[in-house]
């Protein structure tokens, strides 16, 4: 099978891959660049697992073709800590709040969290809600999930603005 | 109970798996690649019943990257436990790997291992399969018929899965005979099914010497090596599986799905390994379901709401083949000799074999259906008799030296303790009396209702259970805990981690896990019937406090002190009344003065019986009499859990369970085409669960009312319990609301409208 050369940056690393054309973005993330992090819940957009930022937005890279990324910036769970070292608030705070139970859901949702609080820094809950409508979680009963996020946002807004006042 | 400081048990640490599973590190089962990968799909049968004439697989054989196909001809003819637990009577041995029989719509027919997912997909379509169908049978009332036709030849006759299971205490006759009030009424529920996010995956990789090593995702590996090995007939140390992080299993990965087997046959074919992978359509078709149910009840009462007799009868529906449908059917005809206190009760369980995909242990095990009918029966009866429904409740509810459904004394009951704490927090008076209406919408009725629930931690005496733990510490003094329970996302590696830290009095931080290797870590039944923390926690409390005395006799030889004089805090050993003399647990285990260094090793086996814990759940209901939909506003779930160990995992079970609940009761069906045996709704758009948008708010209330001596510093089972009483209390909310009563689940809008149609009928008709 013809296979496309893909140029892509994946959590600001460039990456350069051969994938046949009728690869997903998530098949071609998973396996091709070893990114295992986003899981496959579905592979038909339903669950949200899969949910990666491509160019700023959050999409289901189950139903994205990698070819469709050509040249895109994607950021992915993995890129989700600042250094190896720290964790994103909302990691942080899905720890605190017991927002991860069996985990597989938790890459995409953490994604999903963060395209939401990069646009609304507080969110209110019925905005969380309605953020989240695309991810699906099985375990949390999403309750640990609303508070982490709220928790998460309002520790970026506090820093944001001690940074402005610094 | 001696009273105990608590360092850590009952804190909600940092769960030591979480930071993997959300920096994306941690590896699912379907995250492993190995060098030489192949891919395994199954062809599935497009009918519901029927035998394979024909099947011809030489031109998918022929297909470019194609490695092996199996057929019936190709695999060993055994009869296998679908669900592993060969040591147990819960489980029925009726299924061959692959068969040249089809009996439900989806069955797996054949297998194709080739090098790519999308070669394999390929090469089914060019199987070319044959049929000659037989009628099916596609539900309990065909499966019951005199002529029904016979889905299985074993078995005890007709399409039954076991023998009924008959239950029969006091003088049922005399308690009727008593009674002021006799109820009777007919129950069913739908077939929801559990949905873990993580659909089932496998993979198979055989050595030279013969081994398999094998990658699942699995509650129960212990089983799933003894089945494999049994199979396969290989040695138990031939046979090896691992799991690491699991993404959900809620019960239904206890079993051993076709595709295990057919992925290691297939690797051992290829000489390569082989990774299966379910579609989210397959784990619908191919996973395990709950029991779909018909139920028949007539209870008696007293003027002032006690129960005088209980009689149930209820057909469980267990698809094609039997898995838990034994455990099930004991299980959950022996919850209705409890709950609510009865002397005389006749009961009657049964499961059927139908031409429908398999159902099987899922959260709740079998009681889910049997307390939805009793727990609406009691409102039913309080309001003939004029009793408050939670005062009629806590007339009745189970307490301290009844029997247990386990047929064993209940030892602390928290049930009374939920309701009156719900009554008071939930402000149930208060709410009962408002105002139905909403001011802001009037098509809208409010309504509160009530539900109760026990469950038991550990699946005793259905099956003798066992939990061990190794607990080692390291010459540095960190500490390892060795337990073969799985994480299935509860937590529950972390609850045991806490339990030894405590024990032994050292640092949280300080101890590790090793699971999920069955060639390293102590035999395990695995991870199921609400039993980890109560089960494994009380082994590994066991080997750590052996360990304690072990650490405290070498540090006594440094400090040259009497081991009774020591004791060990956070990590360091003190000698009692003396607090200049300590030394850390690092020196203690370092080498000194001659000493070498040392590890020292402990084991702890734990054979339990069974406690119960409780639940009272209180919710509110917003009913839309124009488009009869239901909108379960607000959850008070009131638990009694024993001893807590980790209170932000134990509210995530009980969230999360409530969560599954809702669905239950209100969208969640996964239905089979009652002409074709077709699943009509296999995906994740169709079959409806309860969302971010659809979730209301919960306020968890958990109690430590009754500790049992069982578990761990009291510490009880927490996983099941909470999707059991959510159902009952949602359609009494309903019944709150609108005046309409409903005896099944899921309460559709449409059931909402006609119901309400009926009741306007009927009212118009005595006007």
């Amino acid at each position: 099978m013809n296979k496309i050369h893909l140029e892509i940056t994946v959590n600001g690393e460039a990456r350069s891959m051969m994938v046949e054309g009728h690869r997903s973005l998530l098949d071609a993330l998973r396996e091709e660049a070893g990114l295992t992090g986003t899981k496959k819940g579905c592979d038909v957009g339903d669950c949200g697992a899969c949910t990666v930022i491509v160019d700023g937005r959050p999409v289901n890279a189950c139903l994205m073709l990698a070819v469709e990324a050509q040249g895109a910036e994607i950021l992915t769970i993995e890129g989700l800590q600042p250094d190896p070292d720290t964790l994103h608030p909302l990691q942080e705070a899905f720890m605190e709040h017991g927002a991860s139970q069996c985990g597989f859901c938790s890459p995409g949702i953490l994604i999903m969290a963060k395209c939401l609080l990069d646009r609304n820094p507080l969110p209110s809950d019925e905005e969380i809600r309605f953020g989240l409508s695309g991810n699906i979680c099985r375990c949390t009963g999403y309750t640990k999930i609303f508070d982490a996020i709220r928790t998460a946002g309002r520790r970026m807004a506090a820093a944001r603005a001690q940074s402005v006042e610094a | 109970m001696t009273k105990h400081e608590f360092r850590i048990v009952g804190k909600s640490v940092k769960r030591q798996d979480v930071i993997e599973k959300i920096t994306g590190e941690g590896r699912y089962t379907g995250d492993y690649h190995l060098p030489g990968l192949l891919s395994g799909k199954i062809k599935r049968a497009e009918i519901a019943h029927a035998r394979i004439r024909r099947i011809d697989v030489s031109r998918a054989l022929a297909y470019p990257g194609v490695k092996a196909v199996l057929t019936h001809h190709d695999v060993p003819r055994v009869l296998h436990y679908g669900s592993p637990h060969p040591r147990s009577a819960s489980c029925t041995m009726d299924q061959y790997i692959l068969d040249d029989r089809v009996r439900f719509w989806g069955e797996g027919i054949a297998a194709v291992a080739a090098v790519s997912e999308e070669i394999a997909d390929e090469a089914l379509d060019l199987i070319e399969v044959e049929y000659e169908p037989l009628p099916a049978v596609l539900d309990i009332d065909a499966a019951q018929a005199p002529d029904a036709p016979l889905i299985h030849d074993v078995g005890p006759g007709g399409n039954l899965v076991i023998p009924p299971v008959h239950i029969e205490r006091g003088d049922v006759e005399k308690g009727f005979a008593e009674a002021d009030l006799i109820l009777e009424g007919e129950f069913s529920g739908g077939r929801p099914v559990p949905t873990y996010m993580e659909p089932n995956v496998c993979i198979a990789d055989w050595d030279g010497s013969n081994k398999l090593t094998f990658w699942t995702s699995t509650q129960t590996s212990f089983m799933v090596r003894g089945a494999l090995a049994e199979v396969l007939g290989l040695p138990l140390n031939k046979v090896r599986v691992l799991v690491d992080h699991m993404g959900g299993g809620f019960g239904a990965k206890q079993d051993l799905f076709q595709h295990e087997f057919l992925c290691a046959l297939l690797a051992k074919k290829c000489r390569r390994p082989v990774k299966m992978e379910f579609t989210r359509r397959e784990t619908f078709l191919a996973g395990r379901s709950r029991h779909p149910f018909r139920l028949w009840l007539r209870q008696g009462f007293r003027k002032d709401g006690t129960l005088t007799a209980r009689e149930m009868k209820i057909v469980y529906e267990s698809g094609a083949y039997g898995s838990h449908s034994p455990g099930v059917t004991n299980v959950g005809t022996a919850s209705a000799t409890s709950l609510y206190r009865c002397e005389n009760v006749r009961l009657d369980g049964r499961a059927v074999y139908t031409n429908t995909p398999i159902a099987g242990a899922y959260r709740g095990y079998g009681v889910v259906q049997t307390y939805f009918a009793i727990d609406i029966q009691m409102d039913e009866a309080a309001e003939k008799l004029g009793i408050d429904p939670a005062g009629i409740r806590l007339r009745n509810a189970v307490r301290e030296g009844d029997i247990a459904p386990s047929g064993h004394p209940v030892v602390g009951y928290g049930l009374e303790a939920c309701i009156r704490h719900g009554i008071r927090a939930f402000d149930w008076a208060g709410k009962r009396a408002a105002d139905r209406h909403d001011p802001a919408n009037p098509a809208i009725r409010k309504g509160w209702g009530i539900g109760c629930e026990m469950h038991g931690s550990s699946a005793y005496p259905g099956i003798k259970e066992q939990g061990n733990a190794i607990v080692r510490m390291n010459e540095d003094g960190s500490v390892t805990l060795l337990t073969g329970a799985a994480g299935l996302g509860t937590g529950a590696h972390t609850a045991l981690a806490q339990i030894v830290a405590e024990e032994l009095g050292v640092p949280f931080e300080t101890v590790s896990v090793v699971h999920g290797d069955t060639d390293v870590v102590p035999w395990d039944i695995g991870a199921f019937a609400s039993h980890t923390t109560y089960l494994v926690g009380s082994a590994a409390k066991m080997a750590a406090a052996e360990l304690r005395q072990r650490v405290l006799a070498r540090a006594a030889e440094k400090l040259q002190e009497k081991p009774g004089h020591l004791e060990m805090v956070e990590g360091v050993i003190l000698v009692q009344g003396q607090p200049d003399r300590s030394i850390t647990v690092a020196e203690a285990m370092g080498p000194s003065r001659g000493i070498p260094a040392e590890h020292l090793v402990a084991s702890g086996s734990y054979m339990p019986t069974k406690s119960y814990s409780f639940a009272a759940h209180f919710v509110e209901v917003a009913v839309d009499t124009e488009t009869g939909i239901i909108e379960c506003r607000k959850v008070m779930p009131v638990h009694d859990v024993g001893r807590v160990i980790h209170p932000v995992a134990a509210q995530g079970q009980i969230e999360g369970g409530i969560q599954q609940g809702i669905g239950h009761t209100l969208t969640e069906d996964y239905v089979i085409d009652r002409t074709t045996g077709r699943s009509l709704n296999a995906g994740l758009v169709d079959y409806k669960m309860p969302l971010s948008m659809d979730m209301p708010d919960i306020e968890t209330v958990i109690l430590e009312a009754a500790p049992d001596p069982g578990g761990p510093w009291g510490a009880k089972g927490v996983g099941e319990d909470p999707i059991i009483a959510i159902g009952p209390a949602i359609a009494n909310a309903v019944y709150d609301a609108i005046g309409v009563r409903f005896h099944h689940y899921p309460i559709t809008p449409e059931d909402v409208l006609n119901g309400l149609r009926r009741k306007a009928a009927e009212s118009s008709a005595r006007d």
